[in-house]
């Protein structure tokens, strides 16, 4: 076997490592999510039934729900379960004072979110439905009287909601609380015909 | 005439046999070096969808509904909820403005611009991401209680012990990060850059 001979069984070697190491690595990334995300939102079942308001305890040292907490938020979590029927969210939004909506599925993916700002007329009126309910809702609409409700079709069946509020001041979190607390997530009963 | 046949029948097993290791080997070597690498990744909370200001990295993406594989094996990992881009621009830091891994030891000033937002809050963690306990019960600061001069400027000492003004305890953490976040701010992390002149430095001071 000669120099170009080892030089090219080397670099066979080496680009065989790099192929399986880049195989490794996409695997390794693509399959972690359904690995750790199994349990991650189990502590939401223990803070609320599907259609309540749960408030998460005060992030502190030693007691953190999640990991890289705001301790400036105060977050509530209300489930929904849309086999049993609509999920209503009414908030009333005081002046400037930052409070927030997300909407997630059951693996916490995102599909949607607003924030105080996009209230109308201080309102925040959300309904959740599946496309079957939205049809009954649609055929019950007044049309001279346009409902106001903001109405989401989320990709999954189950899913959660986080409400949000900022306290200014790290002290001030029991008005940040108590904002979140006055946000209403309740059952929306719809009549399918 | 095949190489083969002129090979003696006990060079060829031996040939085999290196072969094998050969194989064996390069596979033991890319899973090693694959994991190393997603490790890093999910270590650094580095991917794709990271951009990098300054000492500042951006995860913000992680918010959006469109999150690449990065982020999700990032937010998988470390389970946690955050708040989408619409709601909060999150920059994490590992290093002061050297580029020097932060010390537990040392003082910092965080000063300069905070690109404009509704609020911001800057809080210290663990490397993992746990609030570190100290006497002062502080764990961060918002941008509406921080003091400010006459001129509106602010500066923020991370330090290990009380120090006059806005003081961060980094507390008894061997290492720690610094967490910014813009809550409702027309930053976009879209465009895949920030200036590092609109970000806050970090300054390294005194060591213990």
């Amino acid at each position: 076997m000669n120099t170009a001979d080892r030089l090219l069984g080397t670099l066979i070697w080496v680009l065989a490592v790099l192929a399986i190491a880049g195989v490794t690595h996409i695997v390794t990334i693509l399959t972690l999510p359904a690995f750790a995300s199994k349990d991650i939102y189990a502590w939401i079942g223990e803070l609320a039934k599907p259609a309540q308001l749960g408030v998460e305890p005060h992030a502190q040292p030693g007691s953190q729900l999640v990991p890289f907490a705001d301790p400036a938020i105060v977050q509530a979590v209300c489930p929904f379960d849309l086999s049993q029927g609509g999920l209503r969210l009414h908030a009333d939004v005081e002046g400037d004072r930052f409070l927030s909506l997300s909407f997630h599925t059951p693996q916490g993916k995102l599909f949607y979110a607003l924030t105080d700002l996009a209230a109308r007329e201080g309102r925040i009126d959300i309904v959740v439905l599946t496309a079957q309910q939205l049809e009954a809702v649609e055929a019950d609409d007044d049309e001279e009287n346009p409902s106001q409700d903001l109405r989401l079709l989320p990709p999954t069946l189950r899913g959660f909601v986080f409400i949000n509020a900022l306290a200014d001041v790290l002290g001030e979190r029991e008005e940040a609380e108590r904002r979140v607390r006055s946000v209403s997530c309740g059952l929306e009963p719809i009549v399918e015909e | 005439m095949s190489r083969g046949a002129s090979v003696p029948y006990g060079r060829g097993r031996w040939t085999a046999a290196i072969l094998l290791g050969k194989y064996l080997s390069a596979a033991a070597a890319g899973i090693v070096l694959g994991l190393i690498l997603t490790w890093f990744v999910i270590d650094r909370k580095k991917g794709f969808g990271s951009i990098a200001a300054g000492p500042w990295t951006s995860f913000s993406r992680i918010g959006a509904t469109d999150v690449e594989p990065y982020s999700r094996a990032i937010l998988a990992y470390y389970g946690e909820t955050p708040l989408s881009e619409s709601q909060a621009i999150s920059f994490i830091s590992y290093v002061d403005s050297s580029g020097a891994e932060f010390n537990a030891a040392c003082d910092y000033a965080l000063s300069g611009e905070v690109p404009p937002a509704r609020y911001w809050t800057l809080t210290l963690y663990s490397p993992e991401g746990a609030l570190v306990a100290n006497p002062a019960n502080r764990y961060g600061f918002t941008s509406n209680e921080i003091l400010r001069n006459a001129e509106g400027q602010f500066e923020i000492t991370i330090a290990p012990h009380a120090r006059p003004g806005n003081w961060l305890p980094s507390g008894g953490a061997s290492r720690f990060v610094l967490v910014l976040r813009l809550y409702d701010s027309d930053l976009s992390v879209a465009s895949g850059t920030i200036e590092a002149a609109k970000m806050p430095v970090l300054v390294k001071g005194s060591c213990e």
